[in-house]
């Protein structure tokens, strides 16, 4: 082995590989859970991956961003006063089998927890894990990254991604911290011949086509949105369904909206921060009691504006939708990116 | 690399009651050394631990000078605010700062500057005003009119004497519901414009106060014939994180607590905020 950026590897031989990374990291894989819904998890056999699974009930954003977060600590010093100490996650993982658009939403976040200065907790996380993707050739109902540029396959971003073909899995390398976790085991993998690699070109043109039609309109409700011409009725009629209750949030790849909240017992305590949601009513509520987003709709086109408008496509270096899906799922007032997009772009519910 | 969420240690070493449910902190860092590191200008913010409770976000009220330490104006309004009200002297907090951008101040040199504060508006023009006073040549005229609800509602009472008292600078108070002892003009601030003396196109006023009074007084100086970029503001909003991660400030695609919390009139007209 050497130069090459693309291997094979067999069905069995991933098992050997997966044990492998087991005694060097923590590793983070689909598993399936009781019904068979598969979530992103700790796993300690390689037989735990769930290899065939389509999607994940709750994103990878979980892992990076915790939706409870503890930032530091403080405990009394009889005498000296308070002592703060910061309570970081440095621990080694790999993240395996992750589906295109959630490793896109990594490559977001990135870029959200860096700008302008950087957080210290995301990115101590981050720097300690390595993304192996597992690309999509058969979308999922709700799919559609192939709108939001974030799949099926990657072009580029992953550590490793890996395509199934014919009982084997094609292993490409983008990274050194790639290479670094297939020189493990190089015994397993082989050089890739160039017919799996046209083979791969073509099973995703295949998967880009088995999406349907009518999905995610992104060019014109970002220029909409933009530059704010969404009439006013349809925020309304929109806000009207919304029940606040920050489902699409909390299952969102890319939304980082968060609050803090202190823990206390007996002078030592933990201020953590939580998972929040911008649809919420007392989201920008002030202490004065005036709250600038009280209504619905306001609260609605705010969160679309962050989502599409090309302000923060600027600030971000791209749309915070990823086409997950998983709001399609989650909302039950239908105003999921899907819908929205469509009904921004007709002007109507 | 620095922690944006890790607050310093503080310790309050004075409290002064200046309304009912008004208080004035002043706080000094408990490491001596990080005073040199907090060079902060008027208009900027810290978020203030109260640790237990939680994070509030506080204007600066002082203005920074000799003394080390630097103070906090703080109405009871929620958790924060009340468990800072119930403070002693010598107890203990959480500072993060300085945060926000902050008041232009070498831009406006050579101009007239009005100030218009109302209420709990005043502390964040506070530490321009004796900024300003303490280069007092810098500037053509300086007015400070300040409005309340009550006469005990009036924040640094003893500091507008002095204003008044001043040769150097012109001050006009005035509130809503006057009691039994109060001797000077009522109505709301927008009324005092009329014994202003400005040259409208030199000058340059900073408003700070409840939202109602920001609109009608936006519009009175708009009227008297300013522009729209000499007019600015200081908005408050419910900054959580302070450094534009959290999103509670947004208004539009600005950030409050770092592309603010000090904007010309010009930009908040453009500012997409629904509400």
């Amino acid at each position: 082995m050497g130069e090459a950026r693309a291997y094979m590897i067999g069905a069995d031989e991933i098992s050997a590989w997966v044990a492998t990374l087991l005694r060097r990291a923590q590793v983070i894989a689909p598993r399936t859970l009781h019904g068979l819904d598969a979530a992103y998890d700790e796993i300690e056999r390689p037989d735990q991956v769930a290899w065939g699974y389509r999607t994940t009930i709750s994103p990878l954003k979980r892992q990076l961003f915790p939706q409870t977060d503890p930032l530091f600590c403080w405990h009394q010093r009889a005498g000296y006063g308070l002592d703060l100490r910061p309570i970081y996650d440095q621990q080694e993982r790999v993240f395996l089998a992750i589906r295109p658009c959630d490793l896109s939403a990594v490559l977001f976040l990135d870029k959200v927890f860096s700008r302008d200065r950087c957080d210290t907790y995301y990115l101590a996380r981050r720097q300690h894990s390595t993304l192996v993707a597992l690309a999509c050739t058969e979308p999922d109902e709700h799919c559609f990254c192939v709108c939001a540029h974030a799949g099926p396959f990657l072009e580029g971003g992953y550590d490793v991604q890996l395509t199934p073909l014919q009982g084997e899995y094609l292993v490409e390398i983008g990274t050194d911290k790639g290479w670094e976790l297939v020189r493990l085991a190089e015994e397993l993998f082989s050089p890739a011949p160039a017919k799996a690699m046209q083979a791969r070109r073509e099973l995703a043109q295949q998967a880009e086509q088995r999406f349907s039609d009518d999905k995610a309109y992104f060019a014109a409700a970002l220029r909409k949105v933009t530059f704010d011409r969404v009439p006013d009725e349809l925020w309304g009629q929109m806000g009207d369904r919304c029940l606040s209750c920050g489902a699409c949030a909390f299952v969102c790849p890319t939304c980082t909206c968060f609050t803090t909240a202190d823990f206390d017992g007996a002078g030592d305590g933990v201020r953590c921060r939580l998972w929040d949601s911008c649809l919420y009513e007392s989201y920008a509520l002030e202490a004065s009691g005036h709250n600038p987003r009280a209504q619905r709709k306001h609260r609605l086109k705010a969160r679309f504006l962050h989502k599409l408008g090309y302000q923060f496509v600027q600030k971000l270096g791209s749309h915070g939708c990823v086409g997950c899906g998983r709001c399609v799922t989650a909302c039950l007032g239908r105003n999921d990116m899907t819908e929205v997009t469509a009904r921004i772009r007709r002007g109507a519910l | 690399m620095e922690n944006l969420y890790l607050p310093d240690l503080a310790e309050v070493i004075s409290i002064r009651d200046e309304t009912p449910d008004t208080k004035t902190f002043a706080l000094r860092f408990c490491d001596p050394r990080r005073w040199e590191s907090f060079d902060y200008r008027p208009g900027q913010f810290v978020e203030v631990s109260v640790f237990g409770v939680g994070e509030a976000p506080f204007c600066l009220a002082s203005p920074r000078d000799g003394a080390e330490s630097f103070d906090i104006t703080v109405r009871n309004a929620g958790a924060v605010t009340r468990a800072l009200h119930a403070l002693d002297r010598g107890e203990q907090v959480g500072v993060r700062g300085p945060l926000g951008n902050g008041f232009p101040f070498d831009q406006v040199k050579g101009r007239d500057i009005l100030f218009v504060g109302g209420g709990i508006g005043l502390p964040p023009l506070r530490p321009l005003i004796w900024t300003m006073l303490a280069h007092r040549h810098q500037f053509s005229s300086i007015t400070v009119l300040y409005g309340a609800r009550t006469p005990a509602d009036l924040v640094y009472k003893d500091e507008l004497e002095a204003w008044r008292a001043r040769p150097d600078m012109e001050f006009m108070v005035t509130v809503d519901v006057p009691d039994g002892n109060w001797k000077d003009r009522v109505g709301v601030v927008g009324s005092l414009f009329q014994g202003v003396s400005i040259q409208p196109s030199n000058a340059v006023a900073f408003v700070c106060g409840p939202p109602i009074m920001i609109r009608f007084v936006v519009k009175d100086l708009l009227d008297l014939g300013l522009a729209e970029d000499s007019i600015i503001t200081t908005l408050e909003r419910h900054m959580r994180c302070g450094v534009g991660k959290c999103n509670h400030c947004l208004i539009g695609d600005k950030y409050v607590c770092i592309d603010g919390p000090v904007f010309t009139y010009r930009q908040m007209k453009t500012m997409m905020d629904p509400g």
